[in-house]
């Protein structure tokens, strides 16, 4: 048997500037939000954005963004949903609504490769995936499926976290998967723990997005997350990354 | 319906991207070799995913028409779905399913493993199966000539 959508992915992304995905091993070190806040912001910005949720267990854009509920259109593939004026979505939660999908690995990379052969993203600056937490099926089919893949890392400053990155980081490179740089997320003033540790990993140091406690009253409103704190000081680490949403 | 309008509807579904993923695969698999010595190629249409098969061979031949592999044939087999609890291993096709509706056989055509927010094992209740059989779209084989016959 042979699988005929690896052979049409790349050509689904062939108008596509930059594929950007959010790397971290560990879970809740705010990826999903740096995802959204950097579609949200970038779009504000003139830009062109599609945001595929590749968490298939725990879904969770589509909360964040606000999507609107029902199935997506077709027009020789499936449609991305839109959410603000230059912003798409993509999400299993389109299909699955709230309800859990409880899949194993060979499952959740069927889903990945159906997401990624019959979406049709049309023309964009970034298509930004939100990956998620762990080294399994996203992140090695990212190498097979998408090579040109550039996988930014989020970080909290806290050991645990930065000690799986570190192994996350090791794969990356064995997969030939380029890291443009590092954030680091939920920081109150600790940020130099993040700093020290991408010198020494050898990943280029972005910024951080200090910790923002009304931040969760602006889930499911773009407007309100473009204006935020963290979405200007992501910004700013987005731009050392050559990830520039110009001026407003 | 009007013609005009039904083909257009006919144009817009997402059969397309799988049939362009057909096509696009049936290319690569010939590497170097004269595109006009591909045959056939069989295709596997999983039951799951409900693909239906006047769109599916409408876009087959109309992207056919505009590649160097007109002269292939497209031989679609449907394959029947079969379920596989993990838990207590009882076996169940679609027409057993509980729990699938217009909507949701709807979001399962888009998405076969969206299967797994609405189907639970008929014996035990389980949501740790597998789709063993009849998942999506799959080449079973492809077909080609000799060189020397077909250039």
């Amino acid at each position: 048997m042979i699988d005929p959508r690896e052979s049409v992915i790349v050509k689904r992304l062939a108008s596509v500037d930059r594929v950007v995905g959010f790397f971290s091993a560990k879970g809740g070190v705010g990826k999903t939000m740096t995802t959204a806040l950097a579609g949200c912001a970038l779009a504000a910005r003139g830009k062109r954005v599609g945001i595929l949720d590749l968490d298939m267990q725990g879904a969770s854009m589509h909360i964040v963004l606000g999507a609107p509920h029902g199935l997506p259109a077709e027009d020789k593939g499936i449609l991305p949903v839109r959410v603000a004026a230059d912003l798409t979505l993509m999400s299993a939660a389109l299909f699955s609504g709230e309800r859990a999908m409880a899949l194993r690995g060979e499952e959740i990379s069927h889903a990945m490769r159906e997401l990624l052969a019959v979406t049709q993203w049309g023309r964009l600056d970034y298509l930004l995936f939100d990956m998620p937490p762990g080294i399994g099926e996203e992140v090695l089919d990212c190498a097979l499926l998408v090579p040109r893949i550039e996988a930014v890392m989020v970080s909290t400053p806290s050991v645990l976290s930065l000690s799986v990155v570190e192994r996350l980081i090791g794969v990356l490179a064995e997969t030939h998967i380029a890291i443009p740089g590092m954030i680091a997320t939920m920081t109150r003033g600790d940020a130099q723990a993040v700093r020290t540790f991408a010198r020494k990993v050898g990943v280029a140091f972005c910024g951080e997005i200090p910790f923002e406690s009304n931040l969760e009253k602006a889930i499911g409103f773009p407007d309100r997350l473009v204006a935020s704190d963290s979405a200007r000081a992501l910004l700013s680490a987005l731009g050392t990354m050559g990830m520039s949403g110009g001026t407003t | 319906m009007p013609l005009i309008a039904s083909t257009a509807i006919l144009r817009c579904m997402h059969e397309w991207a799988l049939a362009e993923a057909v096509i696009e695969a049936a290319r690569a698999a010939m590497g170097a070799r004269p595109p006009s010595c591909l045959r056939s190629v069989t295709v596997t249409m999983g039951e799951l995913q409900a693909i239906d098969q006047e769109i599916f061979e409408f876009a087959l031949s109309t992207m056919l028409q505009e590649t160097a592999l007109s002269a292939a044939r497209f031989v679609l087999q449907t394959e029947l779905a079969e379920f596989q609890c993990r838990a207590c291993a009882r076996s169940w096709g679609l027409h057993d399913a509980t729990g699938i509706t217009d909507e949701t056989r709807e979001a399962i055509h888009f998405l076969p493993e969206a299967a797994h927010a609405f189907v639970r094992c008929p014996a035990c209740g389980s949501p740790d199966y597998m789709v063993s059989k009849g998942r999506g779209v799959s080449i079973k084989s492809i077909d080609v000539a000799d060189t020397a016959s077909c250039v």
